[in-house]
C-alpha cells in the first residue's frame, strides 16, 4: 500500500534512498527534536542516533526545540549526503516528554517484524 | 446443574434436531456447540494491532469473525494519526493512518444519549463525555486511539468504533506498537519460554515473557519448544488430565478444550513433530512423551 511510511532512524535513510534498488518506497517517518532552522532547511536531532537534514516546504513551520514527527521523502541534499524532503510534520511538544529509547526499540521491532508493520517490497 | 443442562438441551434440541436422542455423547456436544456460540459473545479480548494487521485480517468463512494470526480478533485497538474527520448525522467517520496503512473508522452517534440528558443509564457516559469532551476529542493530524470491531461493507473494510480518544503522549503510540508486536509474537510463536526469551525479537521480549509466565506456569520443568497456543493447551491438558497409559483421544481433547477437531488435529501434528507427545493405540490417541 502506498500509504505506508516506515518509521526510521537516521542510520536507515540510505535504505530508502531512490538509488537503492531494493525498495521503491522512499517515504519515511522520523522522530526528532528541531535543533537548527536555516531558512529552507532544518536539522532534526534524533536522540543519540544522529542528525538529519530536513528540506522544508514554504508553508511548513517547524519550531526550534520542539519534538516533531516528520513524514517525508528521502532525497539527495544539494550540499551532499542524504536528507528528507518534508511532506508533513506533527508537533509533539516538549522533547523531554518522550523517551527516545522506546522509539529506537519501535524502529527495530517494526523492521524485524515486517509482516505486521510494512509490506516487504512493492 | 442438571436442570441447567436440560434447559440447554431443549433449546438446542429444538434447533438442531438431535437433542432428544443420545445419552453418552451429550455432554461432549453440550460443551462444544454452546460454548462455540458463547465464545463469540464472551470473547471480550481486546487485541492491540497495527492498521496493516486490520487490513490483512482474514475471515475463515464469510460472515465469520475476523482472525489475525489465526486467532479470533473480536475487539481490537490501534493508535494512528487522524487524517480526516467527517461528521454525518448518524456517525462520525475518521480516517486513521499509523504508518502501516490507512483505515476508516466509524463511530455511530448514539441518538438516545445525545437527546436525553436525563436517561439514568447514560448519565455517566454523558458526564464523562461532556467534561472530558474537549480534552479527549481527536483532532485532525493528532494521534488517536481507537477501540472497536473489524467490519466490512461490500469490499471495504472499516472499524466500528466503541471509543475514539485523542492520544497526547507520543510514548503511548510507541508502546502500543511494541505491544502489537509482542501480541503478534505470542500468537505466532507462542509465549516466550524463559530460555528462549532472549531470542525473541528485541522489543517484544519483556511483555512476552510476562505473558508466557501466566500460561507456562504449569508446563513443568522441561522447556517446551515454541508452539502455537492451541498446541500448548493440548499439551497442558495431556499433562494434567487423569488418564490411563493409553493417553487421551483427540475427540476427548476437543471436547474438553471446546475446540474444533481440525484445530486439535493440527495441534497434535505440531506436538508429534516436536516430539513431545506420541500416539498410542491409534493415530488419534496421544500421550506425553516423558524421558
Amino acid at each position: 500500500m502506498s500509504l505506508q511510511t516506515p518509521r526510521v532512524l537516521p542510520a536507515h535513510l540510505h535504505a530508502f534512498h531512490p538509488s537503492s534498488s531494493t525498495t521503491s518506497k522512499h517515504t519515511v517517518r522520523i522522530l526528532g527534536t528541531v535543533s537548527a532552522l536555516r531558512g529552507d532547511t532544518a536539522t532534526l536531532t534524533c536522540g543519540g542516533a544522529g542528525d538529519v537534514t530536513i528540506i522544508l516546504k514554504p508553508d511548513s513551520h517547524l519550531q526550534m526545540g520542539k519534538l516533531v514527527e516528520v513524514i517525508g521523502k528521502v532525497t539527495d541534499l544539494n550540499e551532499g549526503g542524504i536528507g528528507i524532503r518534508l511532506l508533513g510534520s506533527t508537533d509533539l511538544g516538549d522533547p523531554a516528554d518522550c523517551d527516545y529509547k522506546i522509539y529506537e526499540q519501535v524502529v527495530n521491532a517494526t523492521h524485524k517484524l515486517k509482516s505486521i508493520f510494512y509490506d516487504s517490497n512493492e | 446443574m442438571d436442570s441447567g443442562y436440560n434447559n440447554y438441551n431443549t433449546s438446542y434440541g429444538g434447533s438442531g434436531g438431535g437433542g432428544g436422542g443420545g445419552g453418552g455423547f451429550m455432554p461432549g456436544e453440550m460443551n462444544n456447540s454452546p460454548s462455540g456460540g458463547k465464545g463469540d459473545y464472551n470473547n471480550a479480548t481486546l487485541r492491540p494491532i497495527t492498521i496493516k494487521q486490520a487490513l490483512d485480517a482474514t475471515q475463515p468463512y464469510p460472515e465469520a469473525g475476523y482472525q489475525i494470526d489465526s486467532a479470533e480478533a473480536a475487539s481490537v485497538c490501534f493508535i494512528g494519526q487522524v487524517r480526516n474527520i467527517s461528521s454525518q448525522s448518524t456517525n462520525v467517520t475518521y480516517k486513521i493512518d499509523d504508518g502501516t496503512g490507512e483505515i476508516e473508522v466509524k463511530q455511530w452517534i448514539d441518538s438516545s444519549s445525545a437527546a436525553s440528558a436525563g436517561a439514568d443509564s447514560m448519565e455517566t457516559d454523558e458526564q464523562a463525555g461532556k467534561s472530558a469532551g474537549s480534552r479527549s476529542q481527536p483532532a485532525v493530524d493528532g494521534y488517536a486511539k481507537v477501540f472497536g470491531k473489524l467490519k466490512s461493507f461490500g469490499n471495504k473494510r472499516f472499524v466500528g468504533a466503541h471509543c475514539v480518544r485523542a492520544v497526547t503522549d507520543i510514548n503511548e503510540v510507541h508502546v502500543h506498537l511494541l505491544e502489537a508486536a509482542a501480541v503478534h509474537l505470542f500468537f505466532t510463536k507462542g509465549p516466550a519460554v524463559d530460555g528462549a526469551s532472549g531470542q525473541g525479537a528485541g522489543a517484544g521480549t519483556g511483555a512476552d515473557a510476562s505473558m508466557g509466565g501466566v500460561e507456562d506456569y504449569n508446563s513443568g520443568g522441561r522447556a517446551l519448544p515454541a508452539m502455537s497456543p492451541v498446541a500448548r493447551r493440548v499439551y497442558n491438558l495431556l499433562r494434567t488430565e487423569p488418564q490411563s497409559n493409553e493417553g487421551l483421544h483427540a475427540q476427548l481433547i476437543a471436547a474438553k478444550l471446546s475446540l474444533p477437531m481440525p484445530d486439535v488435529a493440527r495441534a497434535g501434528d505440531e506436538l508429534l513433530t516436536a516430539g513431545v507427545i506420541f500416539s498410542t493405540v491409534d493415530e488419534q490417541t496421544w500421550a506425553i512423551l516423558e524421558y
